[in-house]
């Protein structure tokens, strides 16, 4: 489904992908996790090309897509994308953000996209919220919103950056649950998070970055309990506690 | 305001100075010098106003381009039509103004005007250009106000970068600008009475003009304070109200979260 091979990137002297190779099957929810800084964002966003890779390959349903001639804009119709900030448009009600991909880059008409984004809005469950400002929702509501805006696009997967980093202890449940839910109904998922109890449960694999490098990759069970590389063993134990 | 001007004229001052002149021969005169001033505000409003709007948002749009042959020019010109006092850009585009179009031109288009009024015209441009520099800087910062988290939200669902101008970035920029526009507007509309200065035909200079005329009959200071105090409270309506519609505008596209931003 997803394919990444030797993705390298440099910001400036920052060497911050140093070789990255992995793959995602259909309807598998892979755990990133790394100390800050790994590199864990910059490669969440090689894939959907908000940043572009320096060398390597990425290739999505067997389509390279960091080559000429593949548009961005198609490339970012394939996988939707989850920010730890929300970004939900400030100026747009909960609504109007999910049904502004539909109409904008669907084509759908207005009808047509209301009618999915209250399907959508309903199933992150925030159908009573549809005519809300971003400002006027909790941080929860409002990356559930977010959620519901990626899925209206109706992508092949879902890339979630921090989902949870930003958000008050009492919300962050609402939003695991409901990634929960789309991991369990088959969707492709990559995750970078640090919710432990949500990579146990959820993750078909667990890839642990550090400096630019996946160090190791492996089951929940295996990475959290029973990590071979040193630096594994070190970085989980911080955030096990 | 010209409400208050015949209140003022009619009512108010008769009662406190004894008035002499009312006559109709008076009236006629001063309503045609006061309409035709007034008038002629309007106009140099009704030019300058959505002249600079435009000049200040491109230049503004331009100062936060990528692109670097739109960002320098654009940074050039806030500069030097924010550096000079608009008299002095009054001065030469009046001057120098219509030497700068070219002769088959002026015959062309222009051939039914006086090079006086083309002159003004050209002034009054050059005022539309001194406010569009700051009007620049206000959509600059409304740019610059928008988190990039929007923009890469736009991106992540697959608009183009047009659309992700034309539907997240602009609205919100607009948004933002609204409250320090008003104020900019108040001080264009103000700025246009330095017209009078070159001979245009304005509010400040037709009750120069009119004063002049009646000093013919004797005019106590009185009359001249009244003239004066009716071209201020004709500018004071004149700026309340633009200031005013704005906030009605910034009312009506009144969005939880954004109003919290100040430029």
């Amino acid at each position: 489904m997803i394919r990444v091979n030797d993705v390298q990137k440099h910001f400036g002297a920052l060497h911050v992908l140093r070789g990255i190779t992995f793959e995602v099957q259909k309807g598998e929810a892979i755990v990133i996790i790394g100390p800050s800084g790994s590199g864990k964002s910059t490669l969440l966003r090689c894939i959907n090309l908000l940043v572009e890779p320096d060398s390597g390959q990425v290739f999505i349903d067997g389509v390279q897509v960091n080559r000429h001639g593949i548009r961005h804009e198609w490339v970012r119709q394939q996988v939707g994308m989850v920010f730890q900030s929300f970004n939900l448009f400030t100026h747009l009600t909960a609504i109007d953000n999910v049904t502004l991909g539909l109409t904008r880059v669907k084509g759908m008409t207005h009808d047509k996209a209301v009618e999915k984004a209250r399907e959508l809005l309903a199933r992150v469950g925030l159908a009573a919220k549809e005519n809300s400002y971003p400002a006027e929702l909790s941080g929860g509501q409002q990356q559930r919103v977010a959620i519901a805006r990626a899925l209206a696009m109706d992508p092949k997967a879902m890339l979630f950056d921090e989902p949870t980093s930003a958000l008050d202890p009492e919300y962050i449940r609402e939003v695991l649950d409901v990634m929960t839910a789309l991991a369990r109904e088959g969707m492709t998922m990559i995750v970078v998070t640090h919710e432990m109890g949500f990579a146990s449960n959820v993750a078909s694999r667990i890839l642990f970055m550090d400096a630019g490098k996946i160090v190791e990759e492996g089951s929940a069970e295996q990475i959290f309990h029973r990590p071979k590389e040193e630096r594994t063993r070190s970085f989980v134990s911080k955030i096990l506690r | 305001m010209v409400v208050a001007g015949l209140l003022m004229a009619f009512v108010i001052l008769p009662a406190i100075f004894n008035f002499s002149l009312l006559s109709t021969q008076f009236w006629q005169i001063y309503t045609r010098f006061y309409i035709t001033g007034l008038f002629g505000t309007f106009f140099y409003v009704a030019l300058t106003l959505p002249l600079s709007v435009v000049l200040g948002f491109l230049m503004g749009w331009a100062r936060v381009s990528r692109i670097r042959i739109f960002r320098w020019p654009a940074s050039l010109y806030v500069n030097i039509f924010r550096g000079l006092p608009p008299l002095i850009l009054v001065i030469f585009a009046s001057l120098f103004g219509t030497s700068l179009i070219p002769q088959p031109i002026l015959d062309r288009f222009f051939a039914g005007f006086r090079r006086g009024d083309i002159a003004v015209g050209i002034a009054a441009i050059a005022i539309a250009m001194h406010s569009s520099a700051y009007q620049a800087e206000i959509f600059r910062a409304g740019f610059q106000s928008v988190p990039k988290g929007q923009v890469e939200a736009a991106q992540a669902l697959g608009l183009r970068s047009w659309q992700g101008m034309r539907h997240v970035i602009l609205p919100q920029t607009f948004r933002l600008s609204l409250p320090p526009l008003g104020n900019e507007f108040a001080v264009l509309i103000k700025d246009t009475s330095i017209l009078a200065g070159i001979a245009g035909t304005e509010l400040v200079a037709k009750s120069r003009d009119l004063l002049g005329v009646l000093s013919a009959s004797g005019l106590p200071i009185v009359w001249i304070f009244a003239v004066w105090t009716v071209v201020a409270i004709t500018y004071l309506v004149l700026t309340y109200s633009v200031t005013r519609g704005l906030r009605l505008l910034e009312r009506k596209f009144h969005t939880p979260g954004l109003e919290a931003i100040s430029l």
